[in-house]
């Protein structure tokens, strides 16, 4: 298999940046065509990664190096550092069954955003550049095997979008980006303590130098006798197991992202204050990145500590669920609406994942995908709706199915594939969440059977919200708060572009929902390791 | 597993459930020009053919049962498949023979509507999604089709979207409907954690361990199971206290009301609980003895004073299913399937009837101009001389509603009624109170009944729109009129048995009869069924001096009459006391995130620029006022010393001889 694949999907959207750099501004439709034509690429690079990534089951677990294809392993820094010994940063990336999806989703998320992106007006130049590093920090997280390389990436995303959001944003931009950049910044700089503990509890047992290695973080084998975050030596920090202390803090960094109640409040606003665009990829793609370093990092380096939390992560899993659609119940704006109810469908994924059942936790990662393509259709058409009328009031619209037909077919079908409608990929993903929540109590005690009933009862309240919001806004007779001004607006249905954008993400829904196995057979053998992965430590 | 090899009656049943899927599918893609419906009712006439060759190769003889791979979660597979027993073959089949009179009916009934295509592509969605559930070989295939029935009802409920009721109505059925699915889903989720496998099959076939009892769970949870698939049931089947959905559910086109309301939606969860019956222990089969009988006593009360022509019809449909549930809880799910078959005719054939008359009434609206509700049966009356056929046809199917001898009806609600005495007798004392109950709704389904015919077609009008002689009215047009005579036919006994008056020769009954049923009262089949007629004819007679000749004893004001007429104030108290509070705690939490947890947040922003100003002024005050002391003292210390520079030499030497006159007195006092 080409070892490059991998690395060119990631540094594509960089050279890109560098071609866009040259291209003076005043070349204004330039730069939407090269994001455009990178962001195809993208997609066809990880649909060929995808199509040509072989199942193959692993042997040791999460941690073996067979599960990971498209490796690329290159030593990237070497310092001696005296009596510390020498210090060693690798590039070091490969995908398996969980992130190869993500993956993908990402390169297609980064295609519809560029898709909204096509009317921007205000400084286009330096839009599509820092859009483009982005698309590079998000491909390079999903990829990343060394967690200093992880880190870069993870870091790396942050200044994109606070500027993205900050100079691009509705009136409160500022505070929203700032709140965005502070939050995630908050749960990082400790994720940065975590991993220098690591690096000195972890040698590489071909080299014997200190390494950063995820792979060679999961094996307790390769952890230094007596170091702090040694699965065998059991130290204590201010009275804390280390290692649980650990996964704490690295978990609090990635539940910040997804986000988890009450970590959530950033969520909103920056999704209320972005450009439509940036509510596409925070929706579709950032949130993703909190569950992914869940399962991948929290889970596959902490097991131990994961096994001693589930039950309390499957709590706040609930929490989320049923919080986030109370409150999205509330919402007057549509878009906070949609940001609330991501709120929900995210606990989802954190309920599954608390199961350590091959169902919740394939049905969670399943239901990351799935939420990706559907948050990012209901962003869309949020922005579809406020490019028209600058308004989201919900109660501000009436029988909407009269004026813009086409655009209510398109809502109404993203509504009820959120809701989980069965025939889309929510429903797989929630249904088979709860049932692997369920039968955790039976199978492995982790998860007692009321948080399963609990969770579904987020299943009727998204039901609730959404057709509520159907009802008031789409259904009636036409009443518009605009008036004809409005009406004449709103004239102009769904354009050819629009239709073009919204079709992928509604077929990529339904396609998965009728057959989840072009999904599944790609997570299944990657959850199947990380859950014996972890049930190996009880 | 191997891939089943494709046998004819299996190509069949795909071809019965796959052509309306197609034909919505090319409706939904041909647009605004697919108005005359022509693709639908082909689909759905070819479904009813193959329906019929499947019938006829399983009825009786060995199942259909084969299934695909899906997908795979970790090493549990999933599949697709198919399992056609006696009982479903029977749903297959009524399901098309309702269906396709339904279409026809529309063709007439929705000549005209600007949204028609939409209607066609949607009915044949709904047909394919009941048509798969009847088939459906596992629970979770089963379960999608289900929620997708609710899905095509949502959207042919309200199908007038510019209407707030029908808005209103769609959105609460299908909220009251997820309730259900819930249950169903968690059923889901408990027979998954028992026995790993979601195949109907194998979990409830002969000498299976959900059967027998053993596997990994618990008593307490086969309880919960089966409770669980019977919320499921409730919601779906409009059972008591979930039924309010229904009655709404009528501002859909009344045709999509016979449909719903006969053998498509509302019978999908007395389907399921045939299909899983199994697994009910005795506590699950009480509770649904007791919820079907206080549904059919309930629904049958509030029927008594609707004015709504298709809401009295509505209440009688849930009435007949608590029936049809009461059936199931006494173990008899045979009969209960038995009276799905017979109440799917006659019902259907109701709801048509109904709409023929409101078609009627709508034309007279228009014609005259005035603003009348062309359902309320108040301005209705005499119509019998103007529509014959339709008065014809709809006393048929009153009658077989009541459970008149030489209709289907009577076999099976008697059926039901004999039953449920017989497994009173085998329970506690006060289990009597239930087939009792059944008996007392059952006359009040005679009163009804009776009263809708006699307002409607016999009575002569009331001061209303019909009392001018130019209101010219007539029977419906002929694609209405046939699907109505052609139910009218099957409302009657022989297409279940050529033996008019006694129910142990119906074909139906014994190709489903399960291996157990109760010990039968030889006086109970004799005597119900005669003490019922005799009831219904006593009524009849009332009704018609009430009603017909005119001498209603009753005042229209009594507490009874108003608890009837409102539905029990049911809705009422779900306004008040559910939605509300949900409301509230949802905007109380909105408010705590906005000012707890985001007021916290906020907080430490706000903590932290002001730790930082702090900062800022101890910096400028505290650390750069030392250095900039320590700088002023020295410009201060240098200017003052500065005057002593003058560059004179008296000064010097003035300072000089001072200084030693200082010292010299210093030394000679410290000395001293």
């Amino acid at each position: 298999m080409n070892t490059h694949l991998l690395t060119l999907l990631i540094f594509t959207p960089l050279a890109a940046a560098a071609l866009m750099s040259l291209v003076p501004s005043r070349g204004k439709g330039l730069h939407k065509y090269i994001a455009l034509a990178t962001g195809i690429l993208q997609l066809v690079l990880s649909g060929a990664m995808y199509y040509l990534y072989r199942p193959t089951e692993a042997e040791h677990g999460i941690a073996d190096e067979q599960l990971y294809q498209f490796a690329s392993h290159v030593p990237w820094i070497r310092l001696d550092m005296g009596s510390l010994g020498r210090l060693e940063i690798d590039y070091a990336v490969g995908v398996d069954g969980l992130s190869l999806p993500l993956l993908f989703l990402s390169a297609l998320v980064m295609v519809i955003a560029v898709g909204a992106s096509w009317k921007v007006a205000k400084s286009v130049k330096g839009y599509f550049i820092l859009l483009m590093i982005l698309n590079m920090a998000v491909m390079g997280v999903f990829s990343a095997l060394d967690f200093f390389l992880f880190y870069v990436f993870y870091e790396l995303m942050l200044l994109p979008l606070y500027f993205l959001i900050g100079i691009w944003g509705g009136a409160r931009r500022e505070y929203a980006a700032i709140k965005f950049f502070l939050y995630t910044l908050f749960g990082s700089v400790f994720m940065l303590l975590v991993i220098v503990g690591l690096y000195f509890s972890v040698t590489n047992p071909a080299t014997g130098a200190h390494t950063f290695n995820m792979l060679l973080m999961m094996d307790p084998a390769n952890h230094v006798p007596g170091s702090v975050f040694s699965a065998l030596a059991g130290q204590e920090l201010f009275g804390i197991p280390a290692r649980l202390l650990a996964f704490i803090v690295l978990f609090i960094a990635f539940a910040i992202k997804v986000p988890i109640v009450p970590l959530h409040t950033w969520l909103p606003d920056a999704h209320v204050e972005a450009p439509t665009p940036i509510s596409i990829i925070l929706a579709g793609i950032l949130l993703k990145i909190g569950g992914y370093g869940i399962l991948r990092i929290c889970f596959g380096i902490f097991p131990d500590a994961a096994l001693q939390s589930a039950w309390w992560l499957g709590l706040i899993g609930v929490v989320s669920i049923i919080y986030g659609a109370l409150v999205a119940l509330a919402q007057r704006d549509l878009k906070r609406m949609i940001a609330y109810s991501s709120v929900s469908h995210m606990g989802f994924v954190l309920l599954g994942a608390a199961s350590f059942t091959t169902e919740g936790m394939a049905g969670a990662v399943f239901q990351m995908i799935s939420h990706g393509f559907l948050s990012a259709a209901l962003f869309f058409l949020v922005g579809m709706l406020y490019d028209r009328v600058h308004d989201r009031n919900i109660y501000h619209f009436r029988g909407l199915a009269s004026v813009m037909p086409r655009f209510t077919v398109f809502v109404a079908i993203a509504f009820f594939a959120s809701l989980g409608l069965p025939g889309f990929s929510a429903f797989i993903g929630e249904a088979f969440v709860i049932i692997g929540a369920f039968i955790s109590g039976s199978t492995n005690g982790i998860l007692p059977e009321w948080m399963a009933i609990a969770g579904s009862i987020g299943i009727l309240l998204s039901a609730a919200y959404f057709l509520w919001t159907l009802q008031r806004m789409f259904f009636g007779l036409p009443r518009l708060k605009g008036g004809d001004a409005w009406a004449a607006a709103l004239r102009a249905d769904a354009s050819a572009r629009e239709t073009l954008i919204m079709v992928p993400l509604i077929g990529l829904a339904l396609l998965l929902g009728v057959y989840p196995a072009l999904a599944l057979d790609h997570i299944n053998t990657s959850v199947l390791a990380l859950v014996e992965w972890v049930n190996k430590v009880r | 597993m191997p891939v089943p090899t494709l046998t004819y009656p299996l190509l069949a049943t795909l071809a019965a459930v796959l052509m309306p899927f197609l034909a919505f599918l090319l409706t939904a893609a041909t647009g605004k020009k697919a108005r005359n419906g022509a693709v639908s009712i082909a689909a759905i006439s070819i479904s009813l053919l193959a329906a019929a060759y499947v019938f006829a190769h399983v009825w009786g003889k060995d199942p259909i049962h084969v299934q695909w791979h899906w997908f795979s979660i970790g090493r549990q597979a999933f599949h697709v498949g198919l399992l056609v027993n006696n009982a479903s073959a029977l749903m297959l089949l009524l399901v098309c023979l309702v269906a396709l009179p339904v279409h026809v009916y529309s063709t007439a009934y929705m000549k005209g509507d600007p949204g028609i295509h939409r209607y066609w592509a949607y009915l044949s969605l709904f047909c394919f999604a009941m048509l798969g559930l009847a088939v459906a070989g596992n629970l979770l295939l089963m379960y999608i089709c289900w929620e997708l029935v609710g899905f095509a009802s949502y959207l042919l409920i309200g199908f007038w979207f510019t209407r707030d009721a029908a808005i209103q109505a769609n959105k609460k059925a299908f909220i009251i409907n997820r309730i259900g699915d819930l249950g169903f889903l968690l059923g889901i989720a408990i027979l998954y954690s028992g026995f790993g496998t979601l195949d109907i099959q194998v979990l409830f076939g002969t000498d299976t361990p959900a059967v027998s009892g053993t596997g990994n769970l618990t008593p307490g949870w086969f309880t919960a199971a089966g409770l669980a698939f019977f919320l499921g049931a409730m919601a779906k089947s409009a059972q008591f206290p979930l039924h309010v959905w229904l009655p709404d559910a009528m501002e859909g086109p009344t045709s999509v009301s016979s449909l719903i309301h006969a053998a498509t939606m509302v019978a999908a969860g007395v389907f399921l609980l045939a299909r899983v019956f199994p697994l009910f222990d005795g506590t699950v089969l009480f509770v649904i003895a007791v919820t079907g009988t206080v549904t059919a006593f309930a629904a049958a009360c509030f029927a008594l004073t609707q004015y709504d022509i298709k809401k009295i019809l509505a209440f009688s449909t849930i009435s007949q299913l608590g029936f049809m549930m009461a059936g199931i809880g006494f173990g008899m799910y045979h009969v209960a399937l038995f009276h799905l078959t017979t109440h799917a005719f006659f019902k259907c054939l109701l709801f048509l009837c109904a709409g023929a008359v409101i078609h009627e009434m709508q034309h007279v609206k228009q014609k005259l101009g005035h603003d009348f509700d062309p359902q309320d049966i108040r301005n209705m009356g005499g119509l019998r001389k103007h529509m014959p056929i339709t008065c014809a046809t709809m006393s048929i199917a009153a009658l077989a509603l009541v459970g008149f001898p030489l209709t289907g009806g009577y076999l099976s609600k008697d059926a039901l009624l004999v039953h449920g005495f017989e497994w009173a007798a085998t329970q506690h004392g006060m289990a009597l109170a239930v087939p009792c109950a059944l008996a007392v709704a059952s006359m009040l389904t005679g009163f009804y009944s009776f009263r809708l015919l006699a307002k409607v077609f016999f009575a002569q009008p009331a001061a209303g729109p019909l009392t001018g002689s130019h209101a010219t009215l007539h029977d419906a047009p002929l694609p209405m009129r046939i699907p109505m005579l052609f139910l009218a036919a099957c409302s009657l006994f022989p297409l279940f048995t050529f033996h008019p008056l006694n129910d142990g020769h119906v074909w139906l009954l014994r190709g489903l009869a399960p291996d157990a049923t109760l010990p039968p009262l030889r006086l109970l089949h004799f005597a119900i069924p005669i003490l019922a007629t005799i009831a219904s004819v006593i009524i009849a007679t009332v009704t018609w001096r009430w009603y017909v000749l005119g001498k209603y004893p009753l005042k229209p004001q009594g507490a009874l009459y108003r608890l009837s007429l409102h539905q029990g104030y049911l809705d009422a108290l779900y306004m008040r006391a559910i939605i509300p509070p949900l409301m509230r705690l949802s905007a109380v939490l909105f408010w705590l995130d906005r000012h707890v947890v985001d007021g916290f947040v906020n907080g430490l922003a706000a903590g932290g620029r002001a730790l930082a100003s702090a900062a800022a002024w101890a910096d400028y005050r505290v650390v750069d006022g030392l250095v900039r002391m320590t700088g002023k003292l020295a410009l201060g210390l240098g200017n003052a010393l500065r005057r002593s520079q003058t560059g004179r030499v008296q000064h010097y030497l003035a300072l000089a001889f001072f200084l030693m006159v200082v010292m010299l007195l210093y030394f000679i006092f410290a000395r001293a």
